[in-house]
């Protein structure tokens, strides 16, 4: 590779000549796992996702001081759980779209992409680590505010449990007994494990919004508009559902809104909330459309940066 | 320029793939009720720039939560017409949530309802009692949407049934009242068909249905819940033999057909 660039006689490499050079090295996952990880420790060490985390951290926690403002027990519940996911949601759609922006523009601009395209690891490689890398952040950051929100859910169970054992205190036996089967509705109630999926389709989404951040950033340098672009095609794509319904007659307008996600599949937690059915089939389908949807872009990707000249 | 054309293409291309596969999830959403409004200029004008926004954002939970507390405060102002037009965007921006309905409705007929009726601007006492059976008129409509929305749960049912035995039997003892406790059997009966209806619900079916004045079916109504399996279905078995004894007293049903018999008396 060092030869074939800096050989005196030969014209300027033309871009992506050092691609078809690592042609000929087989793809390794073991080197996108290691420029994933690489990543990742870089990703966590930037003050704007540790800003990031600490907001959504702190929102999920005063949760609990949130639902104080409403009358009941199942309304303060429903407060929680909506506050803590809609936080769960947003922060961790921020984190994708910042955290994922900066990746390839600071690897160029610190020159450190030279370095790592010097060795034999093809540029597909590269792009698949850098995408790997964001997707462990959220999985990471993710998985932390789940932490903070099934503890704002036990405290809230533990508040719960105990106002019921000193309202039935020393009570006949019925009352005794129906003091615990409320104790059971209420453990039922908080530890939905429904939530699970609301969790998983928000994961899916962010890995989504990595991917099309990771598109725009394979052709601009500018941070700025990095960051803007996807956050206007997740707008866009939240309102997607909406224009469908409006012009879903006229075929060109579908033509165009195809290339738009639509990011409001996504929405399952208040339905979740509420205590809808939402089946496991429905969410498999949605997590399906969100990976394959990623996984197009990121082989779109892969077209643009592999003839990027760097 | 070719680069561009092909990922135009390659975007498009496998955006009108995922197309099918969309459209089946959002026939499924529908088909299972999710969401809620959509957000129209109405609705923008309603709840303000700020909530549409966050409403666009997919933080439709929030939005509604934040409104349902910001209610209450119109509640302690007794600015009553705020606080039902605010229950009323609510539950359309979550038609799904059994608590706005059952609690919107409870506003509306008890609180709004008092409110009205205690109106110290009310010239007679006639005009407060109209102004609150209007307001039990539109909790009674407010539910029945409800009930529209959340078809396949007991809790509406036993709501409207609640409704039409505590508030739309009021102040009186005669025929129309007792269409109204008709009415409350009526969503009694439904609601406790739900086989996860808490066990109180099987009981307010005959207390309604003996208001009715339809006795006899009360009877046999108390009498198929005592002859359910005592062992795997729970209930409060010495309000159900009260309730019978009571009964056969009342109608005057002979002593060998009795459930209960009445103790032999002391010699």
């Amino acid at each position: 590779m060092t030869e074939a660039v800096a050989t005196p006689s030969a014209s300027p490499a033309p871009a992506g000549s050092g691609e078809r050079e690592h042609e000929r090295v087989g793809f390794s996952l073991s080197r996108v796992g290691v420029i994933g990880v690489n990543t990742l420790t870089e990703a966590v060490r930037q003050k704007v996702f540790i800003f990031l985390l600490l907001v959504g951290l702190v929102f999920i926690g005063s949760a609990i001081f949130f639902s104080q403002y409403s009358l009941g027990e199942q309304e303060q519940l429903k407060v929680i759980k909506d506050t803590c996911l809609g936080v769960i949601s947003v922060v961790s759609t921020l984190i994708a779209i910042v955290g994922t922006a900066q990746l390839l523009p600071s690897e160029v601009e610190n020159r450190t992409i030279y370095t790592i395209l010097a060795k034999p690891v093809r540029r597909f490689e590269f792009l698949l680590g850098k995408f790997y890398g964001s997707a462990l952040l959220l999985v990471l950051s993710m998985a932390a505010m789940c932490l903070m929100f099934g503890a704002v859910l036990w405290i809230k169970e533990q508040s719960m449990i105990r106002e019921l054992s000193q309202t039935y205190l020393g009570e006949t036996h019925d009352a005794t007994e129906e003091a615990n089967k409320q104790i059971q509705q209420v453990k039922i109630t908080v530890l939905d494990v429904n939530l699970v999926k609301a969790v998983l389709t928000d994961l899916v989404k962010a890995i989504l919004v990595v991917s099309i951040t990771l598109l725009v950033s394979t052709f601009s340098t500018s941070l700025v508009f990095n960051v803007a672009v996807p956050f206007m095609i997740y707008v866009a794509g939240m309102l997607r559902g909406t224009a469908v319904e409006m012009w879903g007659s006229h075929r060109l307008a579908m033509a165009v809104l195809a290339i738009v996600p639509d990011f409001g599949l996504f929405s399952l937690a208040d339905d979740i909330n509420l205590g809808n059915p939402v089946p496991w089939a429905h969410v498999d389908q949605v997590i399906v459309y969100g990976l394959a949807r990623a996984a197009v872009i990121v082989v779109t990707a892969h077209l643009i940066f592999s003839r990027r000249e760097i | 320029m070719r680069l561009k054309i092909l990922v135009a293409i390659l975007l498009m291309g496998s955006g009108l793939i995922f197309l099918p596969l969309e459209n089946s999830v959002r026939a499924e959403r529908t088909r299972l009720k999710y969401g809620g409004a959509r957000v129209t200029i109405q609705l923008r004008e309603a709840i303000g720039q700020n909530l549409a926004i966050a409403l666009l954002a997919g933080m439709r939970g929030i939005v509604a939560d934040f409104l349902w507390i910001n209610g209450h405060g119109y509640w302690e102002k007794k600015e009553w017409l705020r606080q039902y037009r605010n229950i009323e965007i609510v539950a359309a921006l979550q038609p799904q949530a059994v608590m706005f309905w059952d609690l919107g409705q409870w506003h509306m007929a008890w609180n709004i309802g008092y409110g009205v009726l205690s109106d110290p601007k009310n010239r007679t006492k006639a005009e407060g009692i109209k102004r609150e059976h209007e307001w039990h008129e539109k909790a009674r409509e407010f539910i029945a949407r409800g009930i529209e929305n959340i078809p396949n749960r007991y809790d509406l049912y036993f709501t409207m049934g609640w409704l039409y035995y505590e508030k739309l039997s009021k102040d009186c003892d005669k025929p129309p009242c007792q269409e109204a406790f008709c009415k409350a059997a009526e969503y009694f009966g439904t609601a406790a068909s739900f086989s996860n209806a808490p066990e109180f619900v099987a009981r307010f079916y005959p207390r309604a249905l003996e208001k009715c004045g339809q006795t006899q079916a009360a009877y046999e109504e108390w009498k198929r819940l005592w002859f359910l399996d005592h062992t795997k279905v729970a209930q409060s078995w010495s309000i159900i033999e009260r309730e019978i004894r009571q009964l056969e007293n009342e109608l005057q049903i002979p002593e060998n057909q009795r459930l209960f018999p009445p103790p032999l008396p002391q010699p």
